[in-house]
Parts: structure tokens; sequence; C-alpha cells
């Protein structure tokens, strides 16, 4: 009774983010062709390799069928219906000047562009808007370390070696459809470049807006680590509310090279639609990293909370000898929210460790999926895997998924891997309350000690945020 | 063909009413490739299904296992264990869905596939897949592939038993929880040819 009038109450929990910001832009017209891809790259003033490898991308997105194996109900897309380029009207004046209207949008978010307010200076912000970079805070800093931190598009200008070497080379164009299809049409994203072994002094971010209606967003993010050094990179996103399907297909490419640490993380918050399912971006992502030389390291965390559809499998190819990966993720659907995520480690070298630790929670008539891949190939001797996956189930009507797949070929490796699927007892909530604490604060404090595992891996920043989306997402919600 | 043998109920569909136990068994010893192919539905509060499996490998053998545990009602229990050894070049595949209908509520279903890899050649792919439409339930399924545990082996040779013979109890150990009663002695030749 209680319960049900609570879970209602989770359905009307809102999304703060969905505001939309009133400043002039220009679009290129809807639709996309070879022609449109050639506006973009000439909007962008890119060398004739890079328009080449989008139209060869393009070539092959053609003639790919869209992948249909995930666990989602997902809409139809219409290709051609989409805006692949948009931009503030004011890019000309960048860098000097920030349009404050913009300003004022990553201030409403949280995130700190100007640099005399950032905390403390620990974390460095590149803001991407609709399909350019606005602003990359602390290059000045960063640069005197040689770490190279900056758009995408002026990496192309200012360092087209180092991106042309590393481009594509963890993802391919090919791929899959909507890595192929990034790569004909990416707008923006970061580049990050640290140089052997430096120590980046600060947490690098990226955050991510949509805006305009009718857009996609398709940002790409290349980050190499040469050998012996260390990155921490976040990742953030959010959209306005509205009742259209935006599509976001990003890639982001990590190379660690020798003896190298990168962590990534990332807190996904796009607008997941209303409570009826209406609206809502459709989040398909590709994200891969390899391990490249020996005892590299790669860790992902990600905290995904938000779009109507998740699609999205972080993964790590470690190829290099006694190089490890780790994967940390809590995902949390409630309405009518579809998420299909989970990661792929595929062992190449010797003694390689990977770590999985997944916690799906779903709420409301959401359905919540786990797909992952652990490979261990002839060369991987003595590599070890564990995966933990638990699902957490809020509500009746929801739905909890396993799909792991694990392949050996190497007698010497070994692969562990666990499931649960359980609901909040009423022991446990029963406990809580006889101790004064009110249901959805007891439910509040239950996820996050499920979540725990993955939450304290977080960068101190986003932990907080992390922890606030949490519970703002399943606010009420008592099974 | 050796003294390949496959002892089991025949593959196929399973109807398993209110408060019924169906228990099966899956045997596959070496030389035989085969697909097992075994839908279980339960369709009445209070059925169960058990299923145990054994196999072992040791030249070119397809084993392929292609389980789907399909809970309809509420109050159902199933549990599943399957433990395998591969050597030579065999090619073993388990794959095992567990599907908890919408208002299959108080269900309790458990999976859990094990597998040792004897050899460089051998390929072992297991997939356990959970799929749940319920939230009052007990579910997991576990899943590991592996080798025979150096340490034990160590522990057993330093006490003066040969390595054939160490390997041997090993492996019988870990496979002790899916032998079917009766059949100790067959499986225990089956083990010592691999």
């Amino acid at each position: 009774m209680t319960d049900k009038n609570l879970i209602q109450q989770v359905t009307s929990s809102e999304y703060k983010e969905g505001f939309v910001t009133d400043v002039e832009q220009e679009f290129l017209p809807k639709g996309l062709s070879e022609d449109i891809i050639r506006q973009i790259s000439a909007r962008k003033e890119e060398p004739d390799w890079l328009l080449e490898f989008r139209l060869d991308a393009f070539r092959k997105w053609q003639k790919m069928p869209q992948p249909d194996w995930a666990h989602l109900d997902m809409p139809a897309i219409d290709f051609q219906d989409i805006i692949y380029f948009a931009a503030p009207k004011k890019d000309k004046d960048r860098p000097k000047e920030i349009d404050p209207k913009l300003a004022e949008t990553f201030d409403k978010l949280g995130i700190p562009l100007r640099e005399r307010e950032a905390l403390a200076g620990v974390v460095a912000v590149d803001a991407v808007f609709d399909s350019v970079s606005v602003k990359t805070t602390f290059r000045q800093t960063l640069q005197e370390k040689g770490i190279i931190f900056c758009s995408f598009s002026e990496a192309v200008r200012e360092h087209p070696d180092l991106v042309r070497k590393y481009l594509a080379s963890v993802v391919p164009a090919s791929d899959n459809f909507f890595a192929a299809l990034n790569s004909a049409v990416f707008s923006d994203g970061s580049f990050c470049y640290i140089p052997k072994g430096v120590r980046c002094p600060m947490e690098l971010s990226s955050y991510f807006r949509i805006n305009a209606r009718g857009t996609g967003q398709f940002e790409r993010t290349l980050i190499v680590a040469d050998e012996g050094s260390y990155v921490s990179y976040m990742e953030g996103c959010t959209a306005p509310m509205r009742d259209e399907r935006q599509l976001h297909a990003a890639v982001v490419e990590i190379v660690v090279e020798k003896d190298a640490d990168v962590k990534y993380s990332t807190v996904q918050n796009w607008y997941p639609g209303d409570a009826d399912g209406k609206g809502g971006i459709l989040n398909l992502v590709t994200k891969r990293g390899i391990c490249k030389g020996s005892g590299s390291h790669l860790s992902w965390t990600q905290v995904e909370t938000g779009s109507a559809i998740t699609w999205k499998y972080p993964s790590t190819i470690l190829k290099g000898d006694y190089s490890s990966s780790e994967f940390y993720s809590v995902a949390v659907t409630n309405n009518h929210q579809q998420a299909d995520t989970g990661t792929k480690m595929i062992h190449l070298g010797r003694g390689t460790k990977s770590r999985i630790v997944s916690k799906g929670i779903s709420a409301g008539v959401s359905q919540n999926s786990y797909r992952g891949l652990v490979r261990m190939g002839r060369g991987a001797v003595n590599a070890r895997n564990f995966s933990q996956c638990d699902s957490l189930l809020i509500g009746s009507r929801c739905g909890a998924h396993t799909f792991p797949v694990i392949e050996s070929q190497q007698p010497s490796a070994t692969v562990e891997h666990e499931a649960t699927t359980s609901k909040i007892s009423e022991d446990q909530l029963y406990y809580c309350n006889q101790r004064g604490i009110a249901p959805e604060d007891a439910v509040s404090l239950i996820v996050g000690g499920y979540a725990r595992e993955v939450l304290s891996r977080l960068p101190m920043e986003f932990a907080v945020e992390a922890r606030k989306l949490l519970a703002v997402s399943l606010e009420g919600s008592v099974g | 063909m050796g003294h390949g043998k496959y002892i089991a109920p025949p593959e196929g569909q399973y109807q398993v009413a209110a408060g019924q136990v169906l228990n099966l068994q899956f045997t596959v010893l070496p030389g035989e490739s085969r697909d097992v192919d075994v839908r279980i539905d339960l369709n009445g509060p209070g059925a169960e299904a058990h299923l145990k499996g054994l196999y072992l490998c040791k030249a070119d053998e397809k084993v392929n296992f292609h389980i789907v545990m399909h809970h309809r009602a509420p109050g159902c229990r199933s549990t599943q264990l399957f433990n395998g050894i591969a050597g030579g070049t065999a090619q073993v595949r388990f794959d095992g869905t567990i599907i908890v209908a919408p208002d299959a509520q108080k269900t309790e279903a458990y999976q859990e596939n094990h597998n040792i890899v004897l050899t460089d050649t051998a390929r072992v792919e297991t997939k356990p897949q959970l799929e749940i439409y319920a939230d009052d339930v007990k579910c997991s399924h576990g899943a590991t592939v592996g080798s025979l545990n150096e340490d034990e082996l160590f522990y057993m040779r330093s006490r003066g038993i040969p390595e054939a013979e160490a390997k041997t109890l090993q492996m019988l150990s870990f496979l002790s929880p899916v032998i079917p009663a009766g059949q100790e002695e067959e499986i225990e030749k089956a083990v010592r040819s691999l």
C-alpha cells in the first residue's frame, strides 16, 4: 500500500538539468550524406587525411546493419532526421571569451569554467556544448608539464601527428555501426596526451552538454598515456528535457603505454525521458582502451543513471604482459529506462589481470542488463579474471538480466564469474525503521552500501555528485 | 570409438507441474560429442527441477549444453550444477539461461558451471545467463574456468603421492558433486584415461 505510493514518488523525481539554454546557434541542415560530412570537415578546417577518414567510415557505415542483439527495445532511428552539427554562434570569439549564457549554463550544472572558481585547482575542464568544445581550463598549468589537454579540433590543428598516429588505433572506423557513424560525423571532444613519466597533477574532466533540438551529439575522446605516466580522467553529461529522442553516439579511445596508469570515470546523467518513457537520450557509446605496454593499467568506473536507452561496453584489450584492468559500474534504471551495459576484457598478454564489479539497480518498469565478455587468448598464460555482477530489483515490474560470456583457450588462465539477483530485504528495511530511519533514507542507505565498492573508486569530486544522483534517481522507492 | 557413453534422459522439453520435482543427470564420457538441448518449464507453485551434469573430454570432442530453465510460476525452485574437464582439442560450450517470468515471485534459482582446462588446445566457452522479470527472487549463477590447483598438487606430491595419481584425485574431487550414484567406478576409469 504505502509501498505503491512510494514507488509512484520515484517516477515523479525530477531531472534538474533539464533546462534549455537560449543561445544563438548555427546548424548544418538535417540529414547525412557525403556532402554534409564534407561541410563538417570544411567548417572545422580539417586536413585532407581526416576528411578521407570520415568519408571512408561513412562508406563502411552505409553497408552495415544496425545491431539488434542487445536486450533493448530500440526505436527505429531515422538517421536523415538528425542535425549532425550545431555550434554556438560566437564560435569565432573563442577562446578569448566565453559566451556569458554558456558560462551560466555550465555554472548551473556546477561545472567551474572560470579557473579562479575551480576547486582550488584540482580539476581541469573541457566543456563540450553540442558540437563544439567551448572552453578548456588550466591549459597553461598543464602545458608546463608537457601535458596536452584540449578539444579534439584543436588537437587536429596543433598536434596532427599525434592524432593521426592514435586515431582509430583502438576503435577502428568499421568496428561497429555506431562507431562507424561517429567516425564519419564526429564533431568535437577531448584530446589528452600525457608524456613519458609525467604524473598529471590534477583531474582532467570533460563535460558534455546537448542543447539544441533535433541534434545528435557525436563526440570523440582520445587519451594517450605514454610510458610511466598517470592520469585520472572524468566525464560528465547532461541534456535538456525534450519529448523527442536524441541520439548520442560517442567513441572513447584510450592508449596506455608501458607502466602507465589511466583511470577513467564517467557519471552519465543524460535526460532519461519522462515517467511515461517519452523522450530521453539514446546513449550508444563505444569505449575501449588498450593496455599496450607491459605493466600498464587501465581502470574504468562508471555511474549510469540517465538516458532512455544505454548501450555501452567500456572494454580493455590487455595486450602488454602483466597489464591489468578494472571495470566498476553502477547502473540505475527507473521508469521506462533501458540499459544494456557491461564490459569486455580481452586477455592477450602473460599474467594479465582483470576485475569486473557491476552493480545494477532497476526500479519502475525499467530493464537493466549486464553483458560482458572475458576472453583468455592462447598467450594469456597465468592470466586471471574475477567478475561480480549483482542486481538489485525495486518493484515487481522491472527486469534485471545478466549475460556474461567466458571464453578460454589457455589452461593456466583462471576465470571466475558470479552473479546474484535480489531485492532489498524486508529484514534490512525493518532493522533501519526500527532505529528511526525513515523508509526512504533506509533505501538510500542500503543502496549506498550496495554500490559502495564502486562509488569508492570515483574521484572525490565525482563521488559526491554520484551519491546525490543515486539518491535522486531512487527517491522514495521501497520494494 | 573407445568407451564413449552418454547417460542421460532424452533431451527435449519438460513440463513440471505444481509440487512436482524433476531430477536430471547428464553424463558425457570421453570420446562422445554431444549436443544437449533441454528446456524446462516450471509451471505450478512449488515445482522443482534439479540438474546435474558431468562431462569429460580428451580428444576432439565437441560438447554443447543448451539449457533453458523457465520459472513460470511463483514459489518454484531450481538448481543446476555442471562440472567438466576438457583436454585434447575438445570444444566445450555451456549456454544456460534462467528466466523468471513476471509475477513468479519467491523464486529460487541457482546455476553453476565449473570447468577445468587441461591443454593449450582445448577450448571452453561458458554463457550463464539470467533474465529476471520479478523482484522477490533469489537467483545466482557462477561460472569458472581454470586449471588444476598447483598448491594442492604440491601438497600431495610432497607427501609421496605420484603426480598422475594426485591429478586423478584432484579431478575426482572436482567432479564428486556431480558423479551419479552407482557410477563411481566408471567415472573413475574415465578420469584415469584423460
